[in-house]
């Protein structure tokens, strides 16, 4: 359990025990998911249909994005008309599965990962885009370079959260990727603090290939100007920026590195509050130990246990 | 009924619910007048305790720290005022840290074997107490430490401002002068002097 | 145990060996009373002096001596940022089950960060000795707990980075 699923782990084993040719039945289950996404599971025509549909709180921003065209080639024939309250759908027919076991279960799982492709729009923007200005800056030495090409492209925010977003910006040698944290408790943040400065020297000391990661209080020089970025100025909000190579962003890796970036900031505050949690143990048991301790003060009722001269014993009541 | 209505409208702005009437009794108890449990001393000034302490160290550099000691002992200046008091302090802090560690328990044994060497130990258990509190108290009043609370703090992730360091390593010392003599009064002296410093009304 | 400690460590058990010489004292301003006279502090010739024990600016014990009950305050070592959180959530953690405890006191003498309260019910109920053992031992065993709570804060940090950007290298 270290690392967290790219998936949803719910609604995966929902629809492999559907798939598994079991009777149909109703559904009618909401599941939430990270980042105050929510999924709902349902079969409201008959029970060979079921009906999945997830809301994301920044779907207007993925859809500027190009979330909605990410979605229709994940999931092409299987797009119904989006359920009301919810931003997109699909629907798989109990009937009409394939016929192979390996492509059901892949199905499975691309309905499992609706969130993550959901979401993966501005990433996969930002990687072309680095392909295309990687192309146009190579015709130029680094000093002629055109000022549009030097600077990259647009930051692109994805506001997933309340107070929380992601930045994402693709330049001609990098994508730079930025995850604003906030933090209200003074353990979190001292905590989550430990825990950066590890990111941050991980790279040096252990993954030379890793991808950079920066961290600062006030808003990293590529924020500037971008609406809704706002420096709290007590260290509440934190600034995380991955630095993400060419490297990395090859055709093949790209996948797996948009998966993996986006589960960095609950990966991080699950890790968070499993040290709390451990911690607490910890203070648990050492309570219990200075308990004992203090109990050894008290002088114990010792048996009384005594002799009559006859030498039968017998326990005195204390 | 009136008198009630006037009494409240006229100290409505006053905290009149938590003045502490206890103290405006002169029989209470809590206005004990701890004077009469001691004879009263004769003032010393500023300049008598820093004579005194002038002879001390002259003693000290010429080589004969038990009579440096025993002087500043003796002449504990109970009647001065707090800046005598911490004056001699300094003057007794600077003895004991002059006097090497292997010196410590043959002198003291010397000094308690003497007429009146028990209540010299006794003084000296005073100063080693008031030694410990002074260098502490003063750091301590720099609002820093457990009086903050983590919350209002507004450190934030910014690196430690105000946190105390690592520890003086003057302070470190200094302490463990202290209390290694503590260690060693308590060996040759027992106990008793320390329920002598808590108990005892002469204050250095 | 470090050089330094040993001495300190000692200076307080006798201090407190000294100061828990505790007699039944009934509150002199309410009749019928028997409150703590430190607590209280109606009766100041019932007051004695308070000793500070120190080892550096940062690790002091203070003890409030009175007629019937010691008051101990211990400021634990907080060498940063990490180890002052531990300490406070580790003092809140054992205040709140101040109950179970009998002699710790809800909250801390302003400038510490944890104080005990004996009075001479407890030590008529309970061996001097072992509350000056208890009291000791938890000197100890609390910053031998704070710096291994912060190692394990440490290493667990470093784990869980290295093991997130391992997949990218």
């Amino acid at each position: 359990m270290l690392h967290l699923d790219y998936h949803n782990v719910l609604i995966q084993s929902i629809l492999t025990e559907r798939f598994s040719g079991a009777p149909p039945v109703n559904i009618d289950q909401v599941v939430s998911d990270f980042d105050g996404v929510i999924f709902h599971i349902s079969t409201p025509e008959t029970k060979s249909k079921i009906l999945v549909s997830i809301q994301v709180k920044c779907y207007d921003e993925l859809v500027t994005y190009g979330a909605q065209q990410v979605l229709e080639r994940e999931y092409g024939q299987y797009i119904v008309e989006p359920e009301s309250g919810y931003n997109f759908s699909v629907q798989v027919d109990l009937d009409n599965l394939p016929a192979e076991k390996e492509a059901r279960v892949e199905l499975i799982h691309k309905v499992a990962l609706m969130k993550r492709n959901a979401m993966a729009a501005p990433f996969e923007n930002a990687f072309d885009e680095f392909h295309t200005l990687q192309e146009e800056a190579s015709k130029f030495t680094s000093e002629e370079a055109p000022q549009g090409i030097k600077e990259g492209g647009k930051v692109m925010a994805i506001h997933y959260r309340e107070e929380e977003a992601i930045y994402i910006k693709a330049s001609h040698d990098r994508v730079t990727v930025i995850f604003s944290t906030i933090f209200r408790e003074e353990t979190d943040r001292v905590f989550g603090k430990v825990f950066i400065q590890e990111f941050v020297d991980a790279r040096r000391r252990a993954i030379q290939n890793a991808p950079q990661v920066l961290f600062r209080t006030d808003p990293p020089l590529e924020l500037q100007g971008v609406p809704g970025v706002k420096d709290s100025g007590n260290g509440e909000i934190g600034y995380v920026t991955f630095v993400i190579f060419p490297r990395h962003l090859s055709k093949q890796r790209r996948e797996e590195v948009i998966s993996h970036i986006q589960t960095f900031r609950d990966y991080f505050h699950y890790h968070i509050k499993a040290s709390k949690a451990y911690i607490h143990s910890r203070m648990r048991r050492r309570t219990a130990d200075f308990l004992q301790v203090l109990r050894r003060a008290r002088p114990e009722n010792e048996e009384k246990e005594r002799k009559t001269a006859s030498g039968r014993t017998f326990k005195q009541g204390s | 009924m009136s008198i009630i209505q006037q009494q409240s409208i006229a100290t409505l702005g006053d905290n009149w619910r938590t003045i502490n009437i206890d103290l405006l009794d002169p029989e209470s108890s809590s206005n004990f007048e701890t004077t009469t449990l001691h004879p009263a001393f004769a003032p010393v000034s500023e300049d008598e305790v820093r004579t005194l302490g002038q002879q001390v160290r002259q003693l000290l550099r010429g080589g004969d720290a038990e009579g440096a000691l025993k002087g500043a002992l003796e002449n504990a200046p109970y009647g001065g005022d707090n800046a005598v008091k911490d004056l001699h302090l300094q003057t007794v802090t600077e003895v004991l840290q002059g006097i090497k560690a292997s010196e410590m328990t043959p002198m003291l044994q010397r000094i308690y074997g003497l007429d009146g060497g028990s209540d010299a130990l006794d003084v000296l258990m005073k100063y080693l107490y008031k030694g410990m509190a002074a260098s502490s108290a003063a750091p301590g009043k720099s609002s820093r430490g457990s009086t903050l609370t983590p919350q209002s703090t507004g450190a934030g992730f910014s690196q430690m401002g105000g946190r105390p360091g690592p520890p003086n390593e003057n302070s470190g010392s200094a302490m463990s002068v202290l209390l290694s003599w503590h260690e060693k009064v308590v060996d040759v002296a027992g106990l008793g002097c320390v329920g002598r410093t808590m108990t005892d009304w002469r204050k250095v | 145990m470090s050089q330094s400690l040993r001495p300190y460590l000692q200076c307080v058990r006798s201090s407190l060996t000294s100061a828990l010489c505790l007699s039944n004292f009934a509150s002199q301003t309410s009749e019928r009373h028997n409150v703590p006279e430190i607590e209280a502090q109606t009766s100041p010739e019932v007051l004695l002096t308070p000793l500070t024990v120190s080892r550096n600016e940062n690790e002091r014990v203070l003890i409030e001596p009175s007629i019937n009950s010691v008051r101990i305050s211990i400021k634990i070592k907080q060498a940063d940022e990490i180890e002052h959180i531990l300490v406070h959530k580790f003092t809140r953690f054992l205040t709140q089950r101040a109950e179970a405890f009998f002699i710790l006191r809800r909250k801390p003498v302003k400038g510490y960060d944890i104080s005990f309260l004996i009075t001479n019910f407890h030590t008529e109920e309970m061996l001097k000795h072992k509350l000056v053992d208890f009291i000791i031992q938890f000197m100890e065993e609390v910053d031998k707990e704070i710096s291994e709570m912060k190692l394990f804060l440490n290493a667990r940090a470093r784990f869980v980075a290295e093991s997130f950007l391992t997949p990218f290298d």
